[in-house]
């Protein structure tokens, strides 16, 4: 019987069942993972992830390093989880797929268009206080689709999220931060 | 580069403990609020902003570390107090006067901004990557408190009293952000930290004005005088001092604790 070796794709399979503790989906949607390898070694291979985070401050980091290391570790022929964190490439939400985009609607979380983030510096600039992240962003209802939606806090239950509260289906609804 | 010169090591150190002690005091302060805000949203908006200031407190230390060896938490919990560099604006205790909490950010945000772009423009890679990072996320903030400022200066007469007793309480505390740390001007010529087109506190003061000139608040402000000497060299206000000892309690008690 030969042993079944690691790939990196068999990694990204197992990265694609980490969901995010905060987010209905998981790290490979979300667009956390930058880079797997696999190095053979004489007793077995050692799968080296880099991630990267969506805030620095982000409290879920220690429990996805986990369940990564958890899942890799018991991937036949795998005998060392390396999970590091990088600053760079920086995340974005440009890096969330098509279909986590769509999970993450289907679960009320909108996310801003694609190609509008990174948005330019919020300054003030030429006696001109600009209006701050979130102002003016209408994003259709996730439940009812109206585009009557409108701010409620810059500051949501997560680092990555705002309260949104739709005027039509009088709902509230998280909307990632632009960035 | 990818390799800090050996000559810069000490001077940058100075330079990041000012940084990464502001953001942990600031944090400290600002956490005090997490379920005393004035509303649910700024209750929230608080607490995010000690979140926020903490974990990029937490990755300056840990830059640090990288440098010097030791550990993040030692470095943020495990020193003695003359050694901390974080300034007297933020070691103040707001005494729970939410119009102090809200204009000490404002000023706050503005330095910080200034200050980290100029880090993510080092010719330290591993440095201006952080930072880098750290200002996207903390541009997301920065309209917070200019918003304030504006909305209340332009509200009742007590809010507008509250915050122009807030600004004329400060103001005196700001050239204490500007005060440089040893061998600043080593890094600044060397391109590890570079300065911006203008001086420092020119860039802040118009920045601060482009909000207080909205209001028409009344504000006076000044650059540290050229022998001043506070907390960037470890002189510390008393507010500091009952600080320190509250927020280290618990690391002293037991130094290898986990949560």
């Amino acid at each position: 019987m030969v042993a079944a070796k690691p790939t990196v794709d068999s990694i990204r399979a197992i990265l694609g069942t980490v969901i995010d503790p905060e987010m209905p989906i998981d790290i490979v949607n979300l667009g956390l993972v930058h880079d797997v390898r696999v190095v053979s070694g004489d007793d077995g291979a050692r799968a080296e992830i880099d991630l990267i985070p969506t805030f620095i401050g982000c409290p879920a980091l220690d429990m996805i390093r986990d369940d990564v290391r958890k899942r890799v570790t018991k991937a036949p022929g795998v005998v060392e989880v390396a999970v590091r964190f990088l600053n760079d490439p920086p995340w974005s939400i440009e890096r969330i797929t098509p279909a986590g985009r769509e999970a993450l609607r289907e679960f009320g979380v909108t996310t801003p268009e694609r190609g509008g983030a990174p948005r330019p510096t919020p300054l003030t600039i030429a006696g001109n206080i600009a209006a701050p992240v979130g102002v003016g962003e209408r994003p259709a209802c996730p439940f009812c689709g109206s585009a009557k939606t409108r701010m409620e806090s810059a500051f949501g239950p997560t680092r990555c999220k705002m309260i949104f509260y739709c005027d039509a289906c009088k709902n509230s609804f998280e909307h990632l931060k632009p960035i | 580069m990818t390799d800090l010169a050996d000559a810069h090591k000490k001077p940058l150190v100075q330079l990041l403990f000012s940084i990464a002690d502001d953001k942990l005091v600031l944090g400290h302060r600002n956490a005090d609020w997490t379920g005393l805000g004035p509303i649910l949203e700024e209750d929230i908006a608080f607490s995010a902003l000690a979140q926020d200031d903490i974990a990029h407190a937490g990755a300056i230390y840990g830059l640090i570390a990288d440098i010097t060896g030791g550990d993040a938490d030692h470095l943020a919990y495990g020193r003695t107090a003359n050694t901390y560099r974080c300034c007297d604006l933020v070691e103040l205790n707001d005494e729970f006067d939410w119009a102090v909490a809200v204009v000490r950010q404002f000023f706050c945000d503005h330095f910080e901004h200034l200050r980290l772009r100029r880090l993510s423009r080092s010719n330290w890679t591993k440095l201006r990557q952080l930072a880098s990072r750290m200002l996207a996320e903390e541009n997301l903030a920065i309209g917070h408190a200019d918003q304030w400022i504006v909305r209340l200066a332009k509200s009742t007469s007590e809010a507008r009293g509250r915050i122009q007793h807030a600004v004329t309480k400060l103001a005196p505390l700001t050239p204490s952000l500007f005060e440089p740390t040893e061998g600043m001007a080593d890094l600044e010529a060397a391109g590890v930290y570079p300065p911006l087109e203008a001086p420092m506190f020119d860039a802040w003061e118009s920045m601060i004005a482009n909000v207080i000139d909205e209001t028409g608040l009344r504000a006076e402000f000044r650059a540290p005088a050229k022998d001043y000497v506070g907390g960037r060299h470890g002189k510390h206000s008393a507010d500091f001092a009952a600080m320190l000892s509250e927020m280290t309690e618990v690391y002293r008690e037991e130094p290898a604790a986990q949560w």
